[in-house]
């Protein structure tokens, strides 16, 4: 096969090393010190149900089988887990609401739930309507161009190829209103002046083909998810959106380098249960999936998806935290972007 | 290619752990495929994490034989019951039921064992030989704008099928692209016609929908035959068809192939588009469209075989590039990364061992469809023996449980009932119920498509006809459509003048 060049390979193995060397640094992280806990009056005394409002097969799928698996490891109670997606994960935190407060139930969810309620404040406001016992994979965004263009080689001859096209510049990503994608986006083309028309794709695969195949100029991404491409050299990120360069991407800038003040909206997974619930099982649980978070398996898949390139875990007061700052970005932006802000 | 091919199934059928997990695919995938509502995403979900003990080339190649088999195994239901096992197998019931109707299930059916380890094979085969350079040239040359331009020609060829006239093929066509546009828009997230219940921001999902629109109101239509007196059963025959029957039919089968294949090769479209596309030309060529829909056979093996030709092809950008054509690739690709691997052009360079087993054992998987499926088939018939006021209650509650399963909402289950009393009244009025559901799944992909496009040539109509593969299949799909309207009008005016 010609396409697999020495340069290719050994970029590979350099981030498989890099990786190694980041899961061992976060293995150290973990900060739940205790290896267990007993179960408060016999509780949980049948599997759990996890409502994840995404399909099995995408990131959400994937980060709740990791922390399933990992959650099982190490208590040995059995978590289903409940698919559930449609509405940008509003069925999911609806049918969640739904189910009785006891513990046995747990809620996956994204950002997007912040950003839902940011903008309709009807809707749970995951920091207080909820409880979150971890978050555990927070990442931050890139823009990210064809390894072999040619127009534009880095983000400075992006930008300046961008203006020269007058708005007919392209750049694929999730573009619904009030997305973490749009309002970046709005930040970028605000702080740069360009104009650039945003393709919006709901799925990674028809996203990342139409970047490879040259249906649009680029791609704003986070790392984890185009990993495969990175490795085999088909894409190269001009533009980390986060305050400083992450080790591994150490010769990409960051936007605040390339002259744009704002702060960067990171993209969260955690898992959720109702408010309200027995405060014994609540601590129990807190302790079950903060602790999961350390166990190899969750390790390594965080690992494999870049998800311990910046510090991906948050406690519950952590998870509060973020998720609070995020809401209120969310609606000074909306607020700016002339949206309904219910 | 033939050396690999053998190191492949010499590694496949070399080891009887291998081995056994190859027969749990095939029958697993018929299975799960033909269980109403249940499909092979289902059992693929609930192997997803078993698969981690295993072998990576053993995990993948299960999958790779659940969506092989699990293509095939719903045409069955839908065949003998009006209950497609999947939206890619809703295009067999158009004819494979009326066939059932006419005492012809067996001919049915034996047609789409056959037709879908043809259509399989022969995709297995083009893919062995030109997995690469194919997934190149999808992905440069077809992007959204041909997308829904080929989801305008299909609309327009297919359109007319089982509506008293073409202009009520039409109109539940419009129907179906109404139905599609219930949920959020797919390009700026606005909920539309949802009513303020969070559950339809999701849009109305198709197996529900197409449970009810083809399995409650068939129901619904038996049952009112059934207290008027009026209630045939359908005949129970176990002629399979003929080889020369099968032969007269080659064209259709190539086209399928060809149609279903280069529908599979796009990603995130697969095998639902094409068994529409397979059949809408089938339509399209033939010199007795109106024969469609009634219980004609080459409408089974148009979509058969076209759905079982995309499941190699589906495998060509995932494999070449790491780009999941539907659902159950997309789970292929987690089962690849719980072993540490990343479909895509690295995987042919790290894991030649693995491609070759996957590529050898969905080659054996479409051939098993064949003899397992004919063997099945003279059992499976005898269902039909099942007297309808036993038979009634069993679809219904198995609808029920299918409509709910997928989501665990109670809402589908109501979308179900209500798509069948909807499809009862409009059956009795000569609306076209494939007409329908064509409308609801291909209007999902076509306005999404649309919309992105649009935004790729700037909403800009000269800059969209200065792509080839868009101008053909839009002038061809209008053209189709003035025909159908030019013989409309031509066969009103005959009857006047009778």
């Amino acid at each position: 096969m010609t396409i697999f060049s020495t340069k290719t390979l050994t970029a590979v193995a350099v981030a498989a090393t890099i990786a190694g060397v980041a899961s061992i640094a976060n293995a150290g992280e973990c900060r739940r010190a205790e290896a267990s806990m007993d179960k408060p009056g016999g509780f949980p005394d049948r599997a759990l149900t996890m409502i994840v409002p995404y399909g099995p097969a995408g990131g959400s799928g994937q980060v709740a089988a990791a922390m399933a698996e990992a959650v099982t490891e190490l208590t040995g109670v059995s978590i289903n887990r409940d698919h559930k997606p449609g509405g940008s994960g509003s069925v999911g935190m609806t049918a969640y609401m739904a189910m009785p407060a006891d513990g046995y139930n747990v809620l996956e969810h994204i950002d997007d739930a912040s950003s839902a309620h940011a903008l309709d404040s009807s809707k749970p406001n995951p920091a207080s309507d909820l409880t979150p016992l971890v978050v555990s994979q927070v990442t931050f965004s890139q823009i990210y161009i064809r390894s072999n263009e040619t127009r534009f080689t880095d983000w400075p001859s992006f930008v300046e190829w961008v203006k020269a096209q007058d708005g007919k510049a392209t750049i694929a990503n999730v573009s619904a209103e009030g997305s973490m994608e749009r309002v970046t986006m709005k930040f970028i083309t605000d702080a740069t002046g360009m104009k650039i028309q945003q393709i919006s794709f709901d799925k990674g695969a028809p996203r990342y083909g139409a970047l490879l195949g040259g249906q649009v100029d680029a791609l704003f991404e986070q790392p984890g998810d185009v990993r495969k491409f990175l490795d085999a050299g088909n894409f190269k990120p001009i533009l980390s959106i986060f305050n400083e360069r992450p080790g591994i991407f150490a010769d990409v800038p960051t936007h605040r380098e390339m002259g744009m003040d704002f702060e960067p909206l990171l993209r969260f997974r955690g898992f959720y249960v109702h408010k309200g619930i027995p405060e014994d099982r609540l601590n129990w649980l807190k302790w079950a999936f903060q602790r999961a978070y350390c166990q190899d398996s969750y390790q390594k898949y965080n690992d494999s998806k870049f998800m311990n390139v910046i510090d991906s875990y948050r406690d519950t007061e952590g998870a509060i935290k973020l998720i609070s700052n995020s809401i209120n970005q969310y609606r000074e932006v909306y607020k700016e972007m002339g949206l309904d802000v219910k | 290619m033939w050396e690999n091919f053998l190191t492949g199934t010499a590694t496949l059928f070399g080891d009887p752990f291998t081995i056994a997990i190859f027969i749990f695919g095939v029958l697993g995938g018929m299975l799960f495929g033909a269980i109403p509502g249940v499909s092979m995403l289902t059992l693929a979900a609930i192997l997803l994490p078993f698969t981690a003990d295993l072998d990576p080339a053993q995990g993948v190649m299960l999958f790779a034989v659940i969506y092989c088999t699990g293509t095939y195994g719903g045409a069955i239901t839908a065949i003998l019951f009006n209950i497609p096992g999947a939206p890619e197998n809703a295009p067999t019931s158009f004819d494979g039921y009326p066939m059932t109707r006419q005492g012809k299930a067996a001919k049915a059916v034996g047609a789409a064992v056959l037709c879908s380890a043809i259509g399989g094979t022969a995709s297995a085969l083009v893919m062995m030989l030109a997995t690469e350079p194919l997934a190149k040239w999808a992905i440069m040359n077809i992007g959204p704008p041909e997308i829904f331009a080929l989801v305008f020609f299909g609309l327009a060829v297919a359109s007319t099928v089982g509506g008293r006239t073409i202009w009520k093929g039409w109109l539940s066509v419009l129907l179906g692209l109404l139905i599609a546009t219930i949920g959020q828009d797919p390009v700026g997230g606005i909920n539309r016609y949802n009513f303020g219940f969070s559950d339809l921001a999701a849009g109305i999902a198709f197996v529900p929908a197409i449970l009810g629109f083809f399995a409650v109101s068939e129901v619904f239509v038996q049952a009112e035959k059934k207290a008027s007196g009026k209630y045939e059963a359908p005949e129970l025959s176990v002629n399979f068809p003929t080889f020369r029957e099968l032969w007269a039919h080659k064209i259709a089968v190539i086209r399928s192939i060809f149609v279903g294949f280069f529908c599979g090769i796009l990603p995130g479209i697969g095998a639902t588009l094409a068994a529409f596309m397979g059949y809408g030309e089938a339509v399209r060529w033939s010199k007795n469209k109106e024969e469609f829909g009634k219980g004609k056979l080459e409408g089974v093996i148009s979509s058969e075989t076209a759905n079982n030709a995309a499941t190699g092809a589906a495998m060509i950008p995932l494999l070449a590039l790491g780009l999941p054509g539907g659902a159950l690739t997309a789970m292929m690709v987690a089962v690849f990364q719980m072993h540490d691997l990343e479909p895509g052009p690295l995987v042919f360079y790290n894991s030649p061992d693995l491609i070759w087993i996957v590529f050898a054992a969905m080659f054996y998987a479409n051939l098993s469809i064949l003899f397992i499926g004919l063997l099945e088939t003279k059992t499976i018939l005898y269902l039909l023996k099942i007297p309808f006021q036993f038979l009634a209650p069993l679809i219904l509650m198995l609808a029920s449980i299918g409509a709910y399963i997928g989501r665990g909402l109670v809402l589908d289950v109501m979308v179900m009932f209500a798509a069948g009393i909807i499809g009862f009244l409009l059956r009795r009025s000569g609306y076209s119920i494939p007409g329908i559901v064509l409308g609801l799944i291909l209007g999902k992909i076509g306005e999404q498509n649309f919309a992105q496009g649009m935004q790729m040539v700037h909403y800009d109509l000269v800059t969209y006809f200065s792509r080839p593969i868009c101008t053909i299949l839009i002038v061809a799909g209008a053209l189709t459509l003035l025909r159908g309207v030019y013989s409309a009008i031509q066969s009103s005016r005959s009857t006047e003048a009778v």
